[in-house]
């Protein structure tokens, strides 16, 4: 079937080649040449600075402060009475879900609107693909001029009869799905592409069955399209939450974390805020660390789920 | 494929090769040989170009050759926050303009001026830390003057500014029954300096009029921000919100937009830093309607003016050529022509012994500066609350979430009396 | 009837989806103080002041931004490109248990968020003297996006057959010679998935370049767009046409690549 294409041969998984004991100078060599220098930049510049940001943690380090000390769990216990901290989790939480949500819903109905072929479509796909493409310092600019007070979208609201359009960035009830709507119009063309990409590779032959076999637009989309776009939907979805997740360059340059205290304040601001400019690092280390154990737990649980969906197919 | 990507590719190194070696970095003087190089961190705003740091450094380094000056310029309006990222990550600079020097002292991150070295300062002892002084005094800043739009106060029917709080409460009511946002604010990233002002107009005529010393008293533990004075005042700055006189929307416009609001009379009220004045005088900026000046009025209509000296360059106590940094910073903050500049670029007035701005300053300039000087004799200049730097200051950290509860104020997220205790919560995390 | 209607609703609501771009493009374009007042109009009379105040700054930001953000990416993405492609194919073709630890300890590096280990980076370079370099800077990249390179590349060098190799092998093929003259030019779609994602996002990259390159080196392109908010405030024609300059490289990068890219996203990216 067409669909093999895009998947990877199931015999990939078995070796290909009997296993032959080989003497180990070679195979040394072979990760030297091969591997290592890959694996060597990564742990310098990944892993060194996690264990250092784990050690930090454990300290009370401030370059301002009075002397370091180890501190042991302190900082993770006060993380969790700390309301700042609540806060920021719960402003990462609602921004994460609306970025996995909205880009995915609205991407897959553009997509469906875009499974065409011909220039327009073609073109079509370009225009909605350029904001991923943009700098994250780009949107944020333009939207805050666009969604000010007396930006263009509140002259229009005011040309068509509200008087008194919302503060979008500046009212706390609106300003955190400002920011979210924000980030979903970037991110929006990259779940289209993923999806056309994986519409495209539907043989148009099922369709045709199933039309024959009397199936409606509804159905058709229920038990072929859906299903076989489940590695795309899972592609989606764990960038999307990774998105959401890092998001940080939006909040710094659109609310710098308000209005108020916090309103917007993602894990990610707070991180850097605690550690830059509040200057308590050890602090800071110990909510970098926490973040990315909630980071890792929240992909490898959405990965499980969309996986095993997809194997079920 | 391969070949675009190849292309691509070397046109990109070729580019970059070429580029690479003509241009190096943006600073203002090349570090020659037998130079002593300092590096200075500088900000850029409309009035503050990169040509106006330019010409300012220029005319210290024609005076001493030796010394060659690499410009840095702090990517954000919050100098302080950079300069403390700067620190963090290794690249401290040597000397600083205009930073906020609590912190950064205590560590011991900041070299201490000399008295000898501050003999033509006029209040060489304003923002000590510990007693020691590591900015220049360099000007006074009223924070804030109220400026006002003219023809909006006569649409209203004001015929003259207020002289007391209660006064301005009912010309505000006025403007609001025209349909005119009485206060213009700002927020959004600089919420600091968008609107502090506004509340240190409050702070200064009810708190600091009614207790100078409030601030230290805090530091000694003999006041809370939950106490009866700063809460009421904070109940002032949410009246203003609840009250209509204060467009909350306003919140999302940053410094810039706020200014550009009031100067297309989107506002009656504007209360700022006599900065503002430099915008008021350009005649870039100027807007069409005439702009009137007055002082935040107290309750009782007393006299209380709001002001901080201070706002100077500092030099790291790290900084490899100390001498040279030190005899820069000094130099720099005393050119007669730097402190001509600094009048009409940002509106500062020069606390220096025996210095007197320009005749040709511009009418805001010089509105704003005989009131600060009528004041002055008066004795009735208060710290600006929020502005003040060192030990008349908060503690390090606690201004930012200052700044941040004021939004809380205006939208009405919490009540006075809980940001009272959120501060002292936060003043106790910080200490 | 459905069939007329589809490419109306389609560009209606790209044009919708495109009315933020619209106006960067006409204010670029548009003089400074109509630009508050009607964000939306078109620019007539059109001007390139804004345009030329960008491009002949004094101190050349735009310029040196350009040059530096054209070196870091360009550097990343090569480096990136030889040393992921090498990894992804011995960890496609090593079968120890090994190998699927690494595999595994590569692919958690997908979602650390650059947060968690900024502060300890910069301690890093540091110690390496490499802090405030465009070498720190590209070597962080190219740790920090190793993981991405890794993951397509394994995916892709899995689906082309292990046999021509074999036959290479047995015809005295050297192992560098195997995989640059054999397996190197089948995995194009890959490379192209992964110089255009990675040259997009180190490209765009904000708070690394911020922080890592400080401010003696000069800004990268993004970086210089954050700072000259600060100067051009109140001028927007100004500040568009400079995000305008900013995009235009990586979007005619994207344009010109982008057939491919959308190959390499379904060959490889899909596979997962």
């Amino acid at each position: 079937m067409a669909v093999d294409v895009a998947r990877p041969p199931t015999r990939t998984g078995s070796p290909a080649v009997p296993r032959r004991r080989r003497p180990v100078w070679p195979r040394v060599w072979h990760f030297l040449s091969f591997g290592a220098p890959g694996v060597l930049v990564y742990v310098c510049f990944v892993l060194a600075p996690i264990a250092v940001s784990v050690g930090y943690s454990l300290t009370n380090y401030n370059p301002f402060g009075p002397k370091t000390r180890f501190v042991g769990l302190s900082n993770y216990k006060q993380l969790f009475t700390d309301s700042e901290f609540l806060t920021s989790l719960k402003v990462t939480t609602i921004l994460t879900l609306i970025v996995v949500i909205v880009p995915n819903v609205f991407g897959l109905a553009v997509a469906l609107l875009l499974d065409r072929r011909g220039w327009l479509y073609n073109a079509l796909r370009s225009v909605f693909f350029t904001p991923v493409v943009l700098s994250s310092v780009v949107v944020s600019i333009i939207w805050t001029r666009l969604l000010a007070d007396d930006g263009l979208i509140n002259q229009a609201l005011r040309g068509v009869g509200f008087s008194h359009p919302p503060g979008w960035l500046s009212d706390p009830s609106y300003a955190l799905y400002s920011v979210g709507a924000i980030l979903s119009w970037q991110m929006l063309g990259f779940c289209v592409v993923v999806y056309l990409a994986g519409l495209q590779g539907i043989p148009q032959e099922l369709h045709e069955a199933a039309e024959i076999d009397g199936a409606g637009p509804m159905e058709r989309f229920r038990k072929i399209t859906w299903p076989l776009l489940a590695p795309a939907l899972t592609i989606n979805t764990i960038v999307m939450l990774i998105t959401g997740f890092k998001a940080f360059d939006h909040i710094q340059v659109i609310t710098n974390g308000g209005p108020g205290t916090g309103t917007t304040a993602t894990i990610a601001f707070n991180v850097l805020q605690t550690g830059f400019n509040a200057n308590r690092e050890g602090y800071a280390s110990a909510m970098a660390i926490v973040m990315l154990v909630i980071v890792a737990v929240a992909a490898a649980v959405a990965l499980r789920i969309l996986q095993k969906r997809e194997v079920s197919m | 494929m391969k070949r675009i990507i190849a292309l691509g590719a070397s046109a990109m190194l070729a580019f970059a090769a070429m580029t690479g070696c003509s241009v190096k970095d943006d600073s203002g003087g090349g570090g020659g040989k037998g130079k002593k190089q300092i590096t200075f961190l500088v900000f850029e705003t409309p009035n503050m170009t990169p040509q106006v740091w330019d010409a300012a450094i220029k005319r210290v380094t024609d005076r001493y050759p030796d010394i060659s000056v690499k410009k840095l310029v702090s990517p954000t309006q919050d100098r302080t926050a950079y300069a403390k990222q700067l620190l963090t990550s290794g690249q401290f600079p040597d000397v600083m303009v205009a930073i906020s020097p609590a912190g950064f002292a205590e560590s011991g991150n900041l070299y201490a001026w000399q008295p000898n070295e501050l003999k033509d300062f006029t209040y060489p002892n304003n923002g000590a830390v510990n007693g020691k002084i590591y900015q220049l005094p360099a000007n006074t800043q009223t924070i804030p003057v109220v400026y006002y739009n003219k023809s909006l106060f006569a649409k209203a029917g004001i015929a003259s500014p207020p002289k007391t709080y209660a006064e301005m409460m009912s010309d505000a009511d006025k403007l609001k029954a025209k349909g005119i946002t009485p206060f213009v604010v700002g927020g959004g990233k600089d919420i600091h300096d968008a609107l502090g002002p506004t509340f240190a107009g409050i702070l200064g005529t009810d708190l600091y009029a009614k207790n100078p010393d409030w601030m230290h008293d805090r530091r000694a533990g003999k006041v809370k921000f939950a106490g009866p004075d700063y809460v009421k005042a904070a109940g002032k700055l949410a009246d203003l919100a609840s009250k209509g006189y204060i467009d909350k929307r306003m919140l999302s416009q940053d410094y810039a937009a706020t200014q550009s609001a009031f100067l297309a009379g989107k506002g009656a009220m504007y209360a700022m830093g006599n900065w503002f004045a430099a915008a008021a005088d350009d005649p870039k900026s100027k807007p069409p309607f005439d702009i009137g000046q007055f002082f935040w009025p107290s309750d009782d209509g007393k006299p209380v003016v709001p002001a901080f000296t201070g706002g100077g360059l500092l030099v790291s106590s790290h900084a490899k050529n100390l001498e040279a940094a030190k005899k820069f910073a000094l130099a720099y903050q005393l050119d007669k022509t730097n402190l001509d500049a600094s009048t009409k670029n940002d509106g500062l007035f020069p606390a220096i012994k025996g210095y007197t701005p320009p005749a040709n300053s511009g009418p805001a300039f010089r509105t704003g500066y005989d009131l600060f000087k009528q004041a002055e004799t008066q004795h009735a200049v208060v710290p600006a609350f929020g502005f003040e730097a060192g030990d008349d200051g908060m503690l390090p950290g606690v201004v930012d979430k200052w700044s941040t509860s004021m939004g809380d104020l205006v939208t009405g997220r919490k009540s006075a009396a809980d940001v009272g205790k959120f501060l002292d919560s936060e003043w106790q995390k910080a200490s | 009837m459905r069939r007329s209607i589809r490419p109306l609703v389609a560009t209606a609501v790209a044009a919708i989806f495109f009315v933020p771009l619209y106006v960067v493009c006409v204010n670029v374009i548009k003089p400074g103080p109509k630009i508050a007042k009607s964000p939306a109009s078109l620019p007539i009379p059109p001007t390139l002041h804004n345009i030329t105040a960008v491009l002949t700054r004094p101190d050349r930001l735009f310029w040196v931004s350009l040059t530096n953000s054209i070196v870091v990416t360009a550097l990343s993405i090569i480096i990136l490109t030889v040393l992921s492609s090498m990894l992804g194919h011995y960890l496609a073709r090593g079968k120890s248990r090994w190998g699927r630890w690494l595999t595994l300890l590569l692919l958690c590096g997908l979602m650390i968020p650059p947060q968690v280990i900024l502060i300890p980076i910069t301690q890093v370079l540091r110690f390496a003297h490499l802090m405030t370099t465009i070498q720190g800077l590209v070597l962080f990249n190219v740790g920090y996006y190793v993981p991405f390179g890794v993951f397509v590349f394994t995916g892709f060098t899995r689906s082309i057959p292990v046999e021509l190799e074999e036959a290479a092998a047995m015809d005295g093929a050297g192992r560098f010679q195997i995989f640059w003259r054999i397996v190197f030019p089948l995995l194009r779609p890959a490379t192209a998935s992964v110089l255009i994602f990675l040259g997009v996002w180190i490209w765009n990259d904000f708070i690394d370049p911020l922080v890592i390159l400080g401010p003696g080196q000069g800004t990268t392109i993004t970086t210089g767009i954050y700072r000259a908010i600060g100067q051009y405030q109140a001028d927007f024609g100004t500040v568009f046409a400079l995000m305008f300059l900013a995009t235009l490289p990586v979007l005619i990068f994207y344009l010109a690549l982008q057939k491919h890219f959308v190959k390499g996203l379904t060959g490889g990216a899909t596979k997962g």
